[in-house]
């Protein structure tokens, strides 16, 4: 890597008319010198109206579908099971008063499938993301840490899950695997780490260079202390940003994995099965397909608007 | 008389989030044909902030010039139109920055760059002006320069960018050179080479340059008059050698204190001025040194002093400047070693 | 730069050898029978199967089946469809031309709106056309596209025609009642939502990096005008990564716009690859695969030297970091 000029440049301060806000930035900061990394992330954060909205979006949504089962089959009636005397009449009554999203053509009301939808997009985004950040971070810093043929061997096997065009991949994976909840969890799980060993990897290297590290390894801590205590907590920005992107991209691949009939088993409500479905009713009930497909793009944005907001608040420099 | 330049009492000011950034507040100075000025002070005292006011490139979203007057020929450059001043800039006034290594475009080879102010300011044809840049690198001191000229800025060294930057400079034979730390981000044994090169160009062109450094050892041996500046104001100008043998300014006096010299056999530690330069949101009140000044007296608080001839041109922004016993004495390093 | 292009090829080695084990290794655990798998579903007897496992060497140990398969491979034998009983690469030959024709044209899209939308949202930076690029790409990042499709169907499709609009035609690629560039309008521009997002947020904040370099500033003090500053000097520096992402995207795209491909019944390779995979026309299937990561791997490796070419840092030997 080459050395960074700039950091040999004794005076950058003055320099550019920037230099004049940076240097009061500095005395702000010394004068509330107490402040913590963390509360000033979050005071970032704070400021990012649009972040804050997704946050408060997200946080809706997690409490909608966490309660679902007190009230929503209820008021709104049973994502599932069908009333098969009353199918005939009430299948694909578009949307009214007391059914705001209209029902399916099996009589059921689509606001409760998309309510119980949103479970499985926000466990398929949390799970999946999670299972790739395990064992991106375990790769990365297999990578990172040991270098050589150990970095050189992860570094190819990413280079190889990249080859792979991404969706046909988490299609083959889902044939391998068979249909279903769990699989789902895995297949987005395994495509997702590479590019989260790769984040890692490349924040490791960067925090290994500072001097801090060296003075702990002189002062005698092992490798994983070193990993635990002084590398992964300067390295978890990228990964926080990254992860809470990455859910939104979950979500996204089990919806298309779920609308080609690779994904969630009918009748399972899941949002990219609902829209496969409802897919043959366009042509006189729109409304099958239109609500699902709102809250995959709301939720999704939530993810990203949040994630833009944690990115510019934890000051994570990324490839957009 | 007119000046080839007339800077007087310039205030540009940066308006942040966090207030008003008084970068440069109050600057006075002249500068004639062929001489040299050095502006000396330290980091954020304004000396850059001066010379892109003069370039007329501050950027106009983050701030402005607010009061004083900036004349090239007599001329104001602060009310001229874009346009207007276009037509000076890297034309009629030069500029080279600290960092050679970043101030060249990386992916244009560095005789179109050179060739380029030729081509805007002089309406050379493009095969011209590529034969010109390939004589000013000749003239700055560039082997090969024809085959060098087709060569891209990371094919050069730091030294041989800065010279290429100074090619650039001089491209248009302008009558003000201005120098923003030309020789700190290079090898100590560059920089020599680049002042004595900008040195003998001024010999052969007849330029006057304007060095800002926080060194004061390069302005002693090539500048004509310094002004000292500290947290925007200027504290001392003059002749450069009634500033360095006759400092009149107690800032003058640290920075000379904490210069390592060589003609001192005697066993005197060197002795930088205590504490660190003000913010510039919140410069402070009276005297803006006053702080970390060890002569600081009731009146330094309260009242800013300005510029005054204190003898023969040779001027100071201290209250007690030129009164009679108002001398260095030993107390700065005092406060320092106790 | 002879010796850039080089090592970049044999980087692609390893990468293509592991491609091809993983498939090989997805061949063999995937559930059911290997030679119904590979002949498709008929009855047999034990006889016939045992004959046809020793010729088609399912009784060798693994490694050397992988060896055999290596050897077809370097031969251009990817097996024949099971269903078709016509050699994939053929089957591919036919349908690759339907794919770069719906690439191409997104490709377009998303140079002239995504480069556009992200120079002007970074020259006027924070204005309203800033705020509205800004919100339309995450927007467009956030949807789905195949839903993205389907609306473009119900509105423009279906809507329009109730309307008495003009209308565009739903789906296919061809039909009697529309010339053949109507029917590439929707799939190209579904196609390219997300990229066309994606290639203006990286042009916005790639400008306006540059903006901020000391060499702007140089060529700034030189006089130049405004535009002369942001046109030439600014944007030769930031199109660098934004050319590369277009390359890489037009990469991916080569492997098939399943989804697009599926909403709009475009047969495409993408499409061909997902009924395959829904028949389990399984040498369809891993063939495919193999085109597509060889193809895409060419493009990619055209895109790296073009990159080369646009950085004269990497043309002329500078240590890359």
């Amino acid at each position: 890597m080459k050395p960074d000029i700039s950091e040999a440049v004794p005076d950058p301060g003055d320099h550019h008319p920037d230099g004049a806000t940076r240097a009061s930035e500095s005395t702000l900061t010394a004068e509330a010198s107490s402040r913590t990394l963390l509360s000033d992330a979050l005071r970032r954060l704070r400021r990012n109206k649009l972040a804050i909205v997704a946050l408060v979006w997200i946080a809706i949504m997690v409490a909608v579908a966490v309660t679902a089962d007190l009230w929503v089959p209820q008021t709104l009636g049973d994502p599932i099971k069908i009333d098969t005397t009353k199918v005939v009449g009430l299948s694909l009554n578009p949307p009214s008063l007391a059914h705001p999203f209209g029902r399916d053509d099996l009589g059921r009301d689509i606001l409760s499938r998309v309510i119980y939808g949103a479970r499985v997009s926000l466990a398929v985004g949390v799970i999946a993301t999670a299972i790739s950040v395990m064992l991106g971070l375990i790769m990365g810093a297999l990578a990172a840490y040991y270098g050589g043929l150990a970095d050189s061997f992860v570094m190819r096997l990413t280079d190889v899950f990249l080859a792979f065009p991404y969706i046909l991949f988490a299609i083959a994976l889902m044939a391998v695997l068979g249909r279903g909840f769990l699989n789902i969890f895995i297949a987005i799980g395994l495509l997702g780490w590479p590019t989260i060993a790769r984040v890692f990897r490349s924040s490791i290297l960067q925090v290994k260079e500072n001097e801090y590290v060296d003075a702990a390894r002189a002062l005698g801590a092992g490798d994983l202390r070193i990993m635990t205590r002084h590398i992964l907590p300067n390295a978890v920005a990228p990964i926080i940003v990254y992860a809470t992107m990455s859910i939104g991209g979950a979500i996204l691949t089990e919806a298309a994995l779920s609308f080609l009939g690779m994904g969630i088993l009918p009748p399972t409500p899941a949002w990219g099965l609902m829209l496969a479905e409802g897919r043959g009713f366009i042509y006189n009930a729109p409304h099958l397909m239109i609500f699902p497909g709102l809250a995959i793009l709301t939720t999704v944005l939530g993810f990203v608007l949040l994630g833009d907001g944690l990115r510019d608040a934890l000051d994570v420099k990324m490839k957009d | 008389m007119t000046h080839l330049l007339e800077v007087a009492g310039l205030k540009t000011h940066f308006f942040t989030q966090d207030g008003v950034v008084r970068a440069v507040d109050g600057v006075t100075f002249t500068l004639d044909a062929g001489q040299t000025l050095g502006v000396v002070g330290e980091s954020g005292s304004g000396k850059s902030v001066t010379a892109l006011s003069i370039m007329g490139l501050i950027p106009a979203a983050q701030g402005r010039v607010v009061e004083g007057d900036i004349r090239f020929k007599g001329d104001s450059v602060v009310g001229m139109t874009e346009d207007q001043m276009r037509a000076i800039r890297g034309n009629r006034i030069a500029m080279i920055f600290q960092d050679p290594m970043t101030s060249l475009n990386p992916v244009f080879r560095v005789g179109v760059q050179i060739a380029e102010s030729l081509r805007v300011h002089k309406g050379m044809s493009k095969a011209d002006a590529n034969q010109r840049a390939v004589e000013l690198l000749d003239l700055v001191g560039i082997p090969h320069p024809s085959e060098r000229a087709r060569d891209y800025p990371h094919q050069f060294s730091g030294g041989m960018r800065q010279r290429a930057m100074i090619a650039m400079a001089l491209a248009c034979d302008p009558d003000i050179l201005i120098a923003d730390e030309p020789t700190t981000a290079l090898d100590v044994t560059i920089q020599a080479q680049i002042i004595d090169l900008m040195m003998s160009l001024q010999d052969r062109t007849g330029s006057a340059i304007v060095m800002i450094t926080h060194d004061l050892g390069v302005v002693a041996d090539i500048a004509d008059n310094v002004l000292v500046m500290y947290a925007g104001h200027p504290a001392e100008l003059g002749a450069a050698d009634e500033v360095f043998y006759k400092p009149q300014h107690p800032y003058t006096w640290g920075l000379l204190d904490s210069l390592p010299r060589h003609d001192v056999t005697d066993k005197t530690e060197l002795c930088p001025i205590k504490g660190q330069p003000p913010s510039l949101v919140n410069v402070p009140s009276g005297c803006p040194f006053h702080p970390r000044c060890p002569y600081v007296k009731e009146v330094c608080r309260t009242m800013v002093p300005q510029l005054r001839d204190i003898e023969g041109g040779h001027m100071s922004a201290c209250h007690f400047s030129g009164e009679p016993g108002f001398t260095r004495t030993e107390m700065a390093c005092a406060g320092v070693s106790s | 730069m002879l010796k850039y292009i080089v090592r970049r090829v044999l980087q692609m080695v390893p990468v293509f050898l592991g491609v091809t084990i993983l498939l090989f290794v997805l061949t063999v655990v995937i559930p059911g029978d290997p030679i119904a798998m590979r002949m498709g579903e008929r009855n047999m007897t034990d006889a016939q199967r045992a004959s046809i496992r020793k010729a088609l060497g399912l009784d060798k140990p693994l490694y050397q089946q992988y060896g055999d398969y290596l050897v077809r491979l370097s031969k251009g034998d990817l097996g024949e469809s099971s269903r078709a009983r016509r050699p994939v690469l053929s089957i591919f030959a036919d349908l690759y031309p339907n794919t770069i024709r719906l690439a191409l044209a997104a490709i377009v899209i998303e140079i002239i709106i995504g480069i556009g939308a992200g120079i002007i949202s970074a020259i006027k930076r924070y204005s309203f056309m800033d705020v509205l690029v800004t919100l339309s790409t995450s927007i467009l990042v956030s949807l789905p596209v195949f839903w993205l499709g389907l609306m473009m169907q119900l509105l423009f499709g279906i809507k329009f025609k109730e309307w008495g609009l003009p209308y565009l035609p739903v789906v296919n690629m061809t039909s009697d009642q529309f010339p053949p560039w109507a029917h590439m309008i929707m799939p190209s521009i579904v196609l390219a939502s997300v990229s066309t997002a994606y290639v203006a947020r990286i042009m916005r904040s790639q400008l306006l990096e540059v903006m901020n370099q000391d060499y702007i500033r140089t060529a700034q003090a030189k006089g130049l005008s405004p535009s002369a500053v942001i046109w030439k000097h600014g944007l030769k520096n930031a199109m660098i990564p934004v050319v590369t992402f277009i390359g890489l995207d037009l990469g991916a795209m080569m492997s098939g716009a399943i989804l697009t491909e599926t909403v709009f019944n475009w047969p495409g390779i993408g499409y061909m690859v997902y009924q395959s995979i829904l028949q389990r026309d399984w040498p369809v299937v891993m063939g495919g695969v193999i085109i597509i990561v060889f193809v895409v791997m060419i493009i990619n490796l055209l895109v790296d030297i073009s990159y080369a070419f646009l950085d004269p840092r990497i043309r002329y030997g500078a240590e890359s970091s």
